[in-house]
């Protein structure tokens, strides 16, 4: 390959990688050094009485290290209004900590109210008390908080065992359920600190290979590198064309035409949202664009693989007579799921508008992800094309195994329901990552941590790396048996 | 050198039975059952091409003259031996692979043509010469489904042989559509390969390649016969 057209591209990888830095600095914000996290409420299932001034409510909490930023509490206010304040205190081993005080007028119903602390402190590992008083209380004008013994997961409610330190105290004297109370708190990243060592480093190792690469190219020795760009220089245009020919005939005689692209994960959405949300009942936040993406991204999933599955079995006519690279076909046919998929992103959008959704920065991420499902797509497809050759079983196989994977992905049920002993299978499936990740940028506004990036690339670089491999090994007798 | 073969051979494995499901093969797997029966289509045939060189394949039915058109173009892979080819290839060996038929004769071009590893401006360049040479007139913005058989093969033919190659791979020279059209596309396949490519030429018409080639590869059975010069290889060919 020309000297200059690799050092173009030598620099163009190095602009990009410093480019794609920033701006994941920039995405990120104050998600790249600590992220905020709760601990779970208890689900309120009666109140401790009014709180007056002879009375002081104290509850142990469970916390791990790190930054207290605030509580929350679910509060009642006996439907009227009420005066004065309501005093919370953090002790640690009965130092105080830190105080807040409510109004007790701001107080409702049986609502989850929110104090901050002027200042977050560091709580250590352990637990911390609080104490709740009302300085100004009195019978008929004071507010209240919920307790509970159970937490809600999904439809069901868990009774907690709860001991009697970890009970609600009133005076001293322990009452047989805790409050409702969840503390706010914010942890450090340690990979945040040192973003701009590994930002480097991973420069230094780009720039490095750059390097290795000009000089191997300078002596003429072939690369792997190279050679996939020439390959894809060479064969751009049969792409191009097999691509537009998947596209151009999946719709070509219908009435709606590309309109489906739209419409059928619109459609499908709704039909789980109406079965979600009246047959069985479910209580996550923004079902509706919860569902979606889920729905759009294993449906890209699923067209993508069953595609590919056939492509080298129905193209057999055409493997027999001309010579093209057999990987060609699998990717074309990935590709054009591919435009489906960034066509079926417009309602994805047009949902998160109508559900008032706020977006952030943090969508700006969404390509990673997308990257990714098609690497994983491409893997699996290149592995169930080379497998349908040999054994036709492959399609009615992989159809048992695709419904099953469906079920193993959290798309229309929360995660909260995955019972702890089946987690770990839930961790070696490459869609729950993506999906994971994609909730968290599109629906939170927030940047993943960095663990996440991580778990989601290599979910899905293993099984390319595995397709392409058996791919690779078998494709010089596909055409022996097809 | 356009083209090197040396001691290529090609085996095919024949199982008795064919089988064709996991569970099918499991069993005759366990059964010690899965005997193959080995078919040599091809056996330590060497030969090479200069630039400009016509080489004619002659050999009765099975002597395994396709099989070795398949490996140069690349379509299958010798199970011994080696081929280098130095240029790009284009086989005319079964016209419209590819086609679409619920694409128009104008996108069935470019989707052929690129499966035949023609480049974009090449065929933008080349397009009407294609529709012209295609005679189809205002047909060519028809979805192929309601083309007749004699038009889709005449647009075959026009996209296969617009080429410039630098090897050409011709498995019988082709003559398509009505007799007029019979004789332009045969005029056309003469005059590629009379214009200075290197060609692969094989033929049952043993006039066509006395005319044509520059040298002659004798198979049968997979085995070369003979290999020289045009006239004595034909000639005891015709002895047999």
């Amino acid at each position: 390959m020309d000297q200059k057209t690799v050092k173009k591209g030598c620099a163009i990888a190095v602009c990009l990688y410093v480019l794609l830095m920033l701006l994941y600095f920039c995405i990120s914000g104050d998600s790249l050094y600590y992220r905020d996290r709760q601990t779970a409420m208890l689900s309120g299932s009666g109140v401790i009485g009014e709180i007056t001034s002879d009375k002081e409510v104290t509850q142990a909490v469970s916390v791990s290290r790190g930054l207290l930023t605030g509580i929350s509490m679910r509060t009642g206010c006996y439907d009227r209004r009420n005066s004065g304040d309501l005093r919370v205190e953090i002790l640690t081993d009965g130092a105080l900590l830190a105080e807040t005080d409510i109004a007790a007028r701001d107080i409702q119903n049986n609502a989850v109210t929110y104090l901050e602390l002027d200042e977050p402190v560091e709580v250590p590992d352990g637990s911390v008390t609080l104490r709740v008083t009302a300085p100004k209380g009195r019978e008929g004008n004071a507010v209240t908080i919920y307790c509970g013994d159970s937490i809600s997961a999904a439809r069901a409610s868990v009774k907690v065992e709860l001991a009697e330190e970890e009970r609600a105290h009133v005076n001293g004297e322990a009452l047989d359920s805790a409050l409702c109370v969840s503390l706010h708190l914010r942890e450090q990243i340690w990979f945040g600190q040192y973003f701009w060592y590994f930002a480097a480093g991973g420069l230094a190792l780009l720039a490095g290979y750059c390097l290795y690469i000009l000089d191997r190219n300078r002596k003429g020795k072939p690369l792997a590198v190279l050679n996939l760009f020439i390959a894809f220089s060479r064969y751009r245009f049969l792409i191009k064309q097999l691509v537009a020919r998947d596209f151009k005939t999946k719709y070509k005689r219908s009435v709606l035409g590309v309109l489906w692209s739209f419409l059928n994960p619109l459609l499908t959405m709704m039909v789980q949202y109406v079965v979600f949300s009246t047959l069985f009942r479910s209580d996550i936040p923004n079902f509706a664009l919860y569902l979606l993406s889920g729905t759009v991204c294993f449906s890209l999933f699923n067209e993508a693989t069953n595609m590919a599955l056939s492509s080298i079995v129905g193209n057999a006519s055409l493997i027999m007579k001309v010579y093209v690279p057999k990987y060609i076909y699998p990717l074309t046919r990935v590709m054009s799921s591919m435009i489906n998929f960034l066509l079926s992103l417009i309602p994805l959008f047009g949902v998160m508008l109508v559900t008032h959704t706020p977006v952030r920065l943090s969508i700006l991420l969404l390509p990673l992800p997308v990257l990714c499902l098609f690497a994983l797509s491409l893997g699996v497809g290149m592995f169930l094309a080379s497998a349908m050759v040999f054994f036709r079983d492959t399609q009615f196989l992989w159809g048992v195994a695709s419904m099953l994977l469906m079920y193993l992905t959290p798309i229309f049920y929360p995660e909260t329901i995955i019972p702890a002993g089946l987690m770990p299978i839930y961790k070696c499936n490459p869609l729950y990552h993506i999906l994971r990740f994609v909730r968290a940028i599109i629906m939170d506004g927030v940047t993943p941590e960095p663990k996440a990036f991580l778990l989601m690339i290599v979910a899905c670089l293993v099984p390319l790396a595995i397709g392409v491999l058996v791919f690779k090994k078998t494709q010089d007798r596909f055409v022996l048996y097809i | 050198m356009m083209i090197q073969a040396n001691n290529v051979s090609m085996r095919y494995r024949m199982t008795t039975d064919r089988i064709s499901g996991l569970k099918e093969y499991l069993v005759q797997l366990v059964k010690g059952k899965i005997k193959y029966k080995d078919f040599w289509a091809l056996n330590d045939v060497s030969f090479d091409v200069e630039k400009g060189e016509v080489l004619g394949i002659i050999g009765r039915n099975g002597a395994g003259k396709s099989t070795l058109l398949k490996v140069i173009s690349g379509i299958l892979k010798p199970t011994g031996g080696s081929v280098t080819v130095n240029g790009t290839v284009v086989p005319m060996l079964e016209l419209g692979s590819g086609f679409d038929f619920d694409l128009t004769g104008r996108e069935n071009i470019f989707l052929n043509g690129a499966i035949l590893g023609y480049s974009e401006d090449f065929l933008k360049e080349k397009y009407d010469e294609i529709v012209a040479f295609s005679e189809l007139g205002p047909f060519i913005n028809v979805p192929l489904r309601n083309y007749s058989s004699g038009m889709i093969m005449r647009l075959a033919f026009s996209v296969a042989t617009v080429v410039n190659p630098d090897i050409l791979i011709v498995d019988e020279i082709l003559a398509v559509g009505d007799a007029a059209f019979q004789e332009k596309s045969k005029q056309r396949m003469l005059e590629l390969m009379g214009g200075g490519t290197t060609v692969l030429f094989v033929s049952h018409s043993l006039d066509q390649i006395r005319e044509m080639c520059d040298k002659v590869l004798w198979l049968d059975h997979g085995k070369t016969v003979m290999l020289g010069e045009t006239t004595p290889v034909c000639d005891a060919y015709e002895n047999v």
